[in-house]
């Protein structure tokens, strides 16, 4: 089943002169319980794309649609209820919130947003699948680079997303965490069928992924897939 | 370096915007602090000086001229002397407007005494007359009018005077206008004024040394023989009097100057650490490439510079300018002179200050961020100190604060992590709501004494006569917090005869129903001794340990051992607190008042029904309030009360500078927490929670301490300053702190909806960058 699909992205960034377009055309599906990695150079928009299927940005044309929600020409308000309820994201800065412990971190977004029921169960048994329960109640500035990226990774998936976009998330770790992050990730896809859209720069990371796209001239092009279900999916 | 500085503000022109807003809020009150408690502090020598006002002023019943001057050439320390004749409830007619308590002053050739401030002075003739600054404001009056001054018709406006030795007209309720005596001599002749020879009645009096004048007093009293109802006033007497009323102004004026500047001092510093703190990459990157420490502080305080410098010129002239208006109005009101071009170096120097600070408040965290090694500036680390760091294990467990429900109580959580910038905008918001509250409780008051001005001097609000009903009866009756027998009677010193004074006495302590201020020396405590008043003590030339001779009407004299002298408004200040015993030894048939005061809040006039009602007659016959104000001082006090007000409403706008100041500080910081919240699933209302919470944090504990400052420092603080004076009954009531309060809670939620609607607003994608 088709949980993102997105057609003929346009984004440009700077005006007149400076104006570049990242994202000429650029589109991709992703499924139920996979993992695509976009890949390509630095600036060359993958996280504007991972943006725009997040709804954090809007395109200048295209479409977007999550979960079977269409988002070009939504409300603010629409985009807002669709990321809380729809879209789990993972930063390569983490963004732990520096006051609260780590599980406060991970029960933050339901907290919040008044979705408490449930929340509380669901986020504890995150930590304890992610190793993270003797940790729990540290604040994020006594925790390594791989464990602040797993509470971000719980918090992530608290408000049970269909799709979870993770940029860059192993940018900052070593080799051990990263790889334990990854492993993650794959599972959050393969166990909870969630699909996962993975944005890198590091062809190892890829590995993890079903689907591999490159991005290149502000489009996408298929560099190998190893899922045989949207295998011939990708690409605008 | 003033280039780069340019055009890294050109590049951050918002912020730039935002900090020198900042700037023009904090130097605009500045301003207009400085500018007032200035013009107030300053106000009475700098016109004395351009008046020329004499060092002593003599009054005493009519004396020829010859008889006077004689007099004075036997006084040692004379500079010069000039006689006048002040005629009093002269007629006076002008542009429509009639006053039968003009007061003419006739004077002679010499030195004047007063200030000439539009037109010219008099010339010898019948057909001139100077009229007082208040005079003509009130009347519309300029030079070339014409009026009629008694049997003198249209009599030609020349000039436009002031003199600080008395209040302005209407707050005085003569009018003054000046005659030429040499012109009324010319068309009417000597004979018109009543003597062979024009009288005078009163003496200015210029000493070469001004610090020898108790002697000049000493010696001008022993050669006054024969000379009756002599009474003196000396400039620092004036001075006292006329000050009195404005000296609790100035006084909340430059505690409102504190009041500013700290605040805008704290959140500019504030403000500019953060900003450091998000530069700290770019500074670590200056470093690498070879700026010194120096360098890096300097280059942040080029840009200081060129944001403060204009910012805070525009403020503080923003300020004086709004600030002149009222301050003219009620130095005009003290027959006093602004300070004009004067107070252009304090403006100045207070520029200088301004820039200093913001320059210093800036460099100071960008020296201490390039003292960094660059490496660990490249990372961001965080500029202050003594929080965890990366990697303490173990020890980083959260502290144990409520976990937050919301994003109001996130708001609240981040705050209370910033703990020395939530103390230091709480202290500023609750000094700045003390004030304010300071401010409205002390208009109150003034409006409360506009009606019974007797609760300044005098701590009873009524007096009743003893046949009405008994003292014991009155203090029986609810509200009444105690009655005294009053006893009050004219009597002139034995030793010279002209010299009338008025004694008041109480049995016991009589600060419980008059507490005139205590100069020096102590208060009464036995029927030996008496507290005499500043203007008798001058007149008299008494202070402690001297006798006061007074003799009664009934011819006999009562002798009192001189313990202290009082500041008393009354009569001038010639006036004597003893005990009765020795005043009624001296005349047995004076009859006592009841002086009865009141407990705090009761409505004298059911007091006063009560009382008619213990006496068998209808309405408040039977207790009289103690007396009221007069029209014109009822104006001037609204005029001081409108003030207060209006610097209570500048206050406010410090308090909605802090908070502005702190929530755009906490949303400025917390761009990437606001930004991981939105792209969480939060709309723009969790955002204005979250703001809510940290306004809140801050509103909580500010106004109860505002609320406590106010109560238990600043008023006893503001009235001993005025104890001196009276028991003021000052302190905000119950509706003064609701308004407050509601007003505090609602420039937070003002300064929530502001800051939130902006971070509302930012794409979350930027926030995640720079967060």
């Amino acid at each position: 089943m088709t949980v993102v699909s997105a057609r003929g992205l346009i984004k440009t960034f700077g005006r007149g002169r400076a104006a570049r377009r990242v994202l000429d055309g650029a589109g991709l599906d992703v499924a139920a319980g996979e993992v695509v990695a976009v890949i390509g150079r630095s600036g060359s928009g993958k996280s504007t794309l991972l943006h725009l299927l997040g709804a954090l940005d809007r395109p200048e044309a295209g479409s977007v649609s999550v979960a079977g929600q269409r988002l070009e020409g939504a409300s603010e308000r629409a985009l807002t209820e669709f990321r809380r309820h729809h879209v789990g994201f993972v930063f390569q800065f983490f963004h732990l919130v520096a006051e609260l412990s780590g599980e406060e971190n991970v029960l933050l977004p339901a907290r919040l947003l008044g979705g408490e029921e449930g929340a509380a169960r669901r986020g504890r048994e995150l930590i304890t699948r992610l190793g993270l329960d003797t940790v729990a109640g540290s604040l994020p500035h006594t925790l390594s680079g791989g464990e602040q990226q797993r509470f971000a990774i719980a918090r992530a998936l608290v408000n049970d997303p269909e799709i979870v976009l993770a940029d860059e998330p192993t940018g900052n770790l070593d080799s051990e965490s990263a790889q334990v992050v990854l492993d993650i990730l794959r599972g959050v896809a393969a166990e909870d069928g969630r699909a996962v859209v993975l944005v890198t720069h590091d062809r190892e990371a890829a590995r993890i992924a079903d689907r591999v796209l490159v991005l290149r001239d502000g489009r996408l092009e298929d560099e190998r897939a190893r899922s045989p279900r949207l295998a011939a999916g990708a690409g605008a | 370096m003033l280039r780069g500085a340019f055009a890294r503000l050109r590049v951050r022109r918002g912020r730039g915007l935002l900090a020198a807003a900042g700037i023009v809020a904090a130097a605009a009150m500045l301003g207009a602090a400085v500018t007032v408690s200035y013009g107030l502090a300053t106000g009475f020598e700098r016109t004395a000086e351009r008046a020329d006002l004499p060092d002593l002023i003599a009054r005493f019943d009519e004396e020829r001229p010859r008889r006077v001057s004689e007099r004075v050439r036997g006084l040692p320390n004379v500079e010069a002397a000039a006689l006048r004749l002040e005629i009093r409830n002269v007629p006076l007619t002008g542009n429509g407007r009639y006053s039968d308590k003009g007061v003419a002053e006739v004077v002679r050739e010499g030195r004047r005494g007063y200030a000439i401030v539009d037109g010219r002075d008099l010339r010898p003739s019948a057909d001139e007359v100077v009229v007082e600054r208040g005079l003509a404001t009130e009347w519309d009056l300029s030079v070339g009018d014409r009026i009629d001054v008694s049997g003198l018709e249209g009599v030609r406006v020349v000039g436009i005077a002031v003199s600080p030795d008395n209040v302005a007209y209407p707050l005085a309720a003569g009018a003054r206008i000046y005659l030429s005596n040499e012109g009324l001599l010319a068309r009417y002749g000597s004979e018109s004024l009543g003597f062979g020879e024009p009288p005078v009645n009163s003496l200015l009096l210029w000493t070469r040394d001004p610090a020898r004048l108790p002697e000049t007093l000493t010696q001008a009293r022993a050669v006054s023989y024969g000379i009756t109802d002599l009474r003196f006033v000396t400039r620092d007497g004036v001075q006292i009097l006329i000050d009195q009323a404005a000296g609790i102004v100035v006084a909340l004026l430059i505690a409102f100057s504190l009041v500013a500047l700290t605040s805008a001092v704290l959140m500019l510093a504030a403000s500019a650490r953060a900003d450091v703190e998000r530069r700290l990459q770019t500074i670590g990157v200056m470093r690498a490439v070879g700026f010194s420490r120096q360098g890096v502080a300097g280059r942040h305080a080029a840009e200081a510079v060129l944001v403060a410098l204009p910012a805070a010129t525009v403020g503080l002239a923003l300020g004086a300018l709004v600030a002149a208006g009222p301050s003219a109005r009620l130095l005009g009101a003290l027959n006093q002179l602004g300070p004009g071009i004067e107070l252009l170096p304090l403006l100045l120097l207070c520029l200088a200050g301004i820039v200093a600070i913001v320059c210093v408040a800036t460099a100071w965290p960008a020296w201490r961020a390039a003292g960094m090694a660059p490496a660990e500036a490249l990372r961001g680390a965080e500029l202050r100190a003594g929080s965890g760091r990366p990697g303490r294990r173990g020890g980083g467990a959260a502290r144990r604060l409520p976990t937050p429900r919301g994003a109001f109580g996130l708001g609240v959580r981040i705050v209370a992590a910033r703990r020395v910038r939530l103390i230091a905008t709480v202290a500023v918001l609750a000094v700045a709501t003390a004030v304010v509250l300071l401010m409205l409780a002390l208009a109150a008051l003034l409006e409360q004494l506009a009606e019974d001005p007797g609760t300044l001097g005098k701590r009873y609000a009524l007096t009743a006569d003893p046949e009405t009903a008994s003292a014991s009866e009155i203090r029986a009756l609810p509200g009444v917090a105690g009655v005294a027998r009053r006893y009050e009677v004219e009597a002139s010193d034995s030793f010279r005869l002209g010299e009338n004074l008025r004694i008041i006495a109480f049995p016991g302590d009589h600060t419980r129903y008059e507490a005139p201020p205590l100069a020096e020396g102590r208060r009464v405590r036995g029927d030996r001794e008496v507290e005499i008043g500043l203007g008798l003590a001058q007149a008299l030339g008494l202070g402690p340990g001297g006798t006061l001779a007074a003799q009664l009407s009934s011819g006999r004299e009562a002798r009192f051992r001189v313990v202290g002298v009082v500041r008393a408004l009354e009569k001038d200040g010639r006036v004597a607190y003893a005990r009765p015993r020795r005043v009624l030894a001296a005349d047995p048939s004076l009859e006592p008042t009841l002086a009865i005061r009141l407990d705090p809040g009761v409505d004298p006039a059911g007091v006063q029904r009560r009382i008619a009602a213990l006496g068998g007659s209808e309405g408040g016959g039977g207790a009289r309030a103690t007396a009221g104000a007069s029209t014109s001082n009822r104006s001037f006090l609204s005029l001081l009360a409108g003030l207060l007000r209006a610097v209570a409403v500048i206050n406010g706008l410090v308090c909605l500078y802090a908070l502005v100041q702190s929530l755009t500080l906490t949303a400025v910081e917390r761009r990437g927490t606001v930004a991981l919240l939105r792209a969480c699933g939060a709309g723009r209302g969790h955002v204005a929670l979250l703001l809510a919470g940290a306004a809140a944090s801050v509103v909580v504990l500010a106004a109860p301490l505002g609320v406590a400052l106010e109560r238990f420092v600043l008023s006893p603080a503001v009235a001993g300053l005025a104890a001196d004076y009276a028991t003021l009954p000052l302190g905000a009531d119950g509706a003064a702190i609701a308004f407050v309060g509601l007003g505090v809670v609602a420039l937070a939620a003002g300064a929530t909806a502001l800051v939130a609607r902006r971070a509302g607003r930012e794409s979350i994608v930027s926030g995640l960058r720079e967060g």
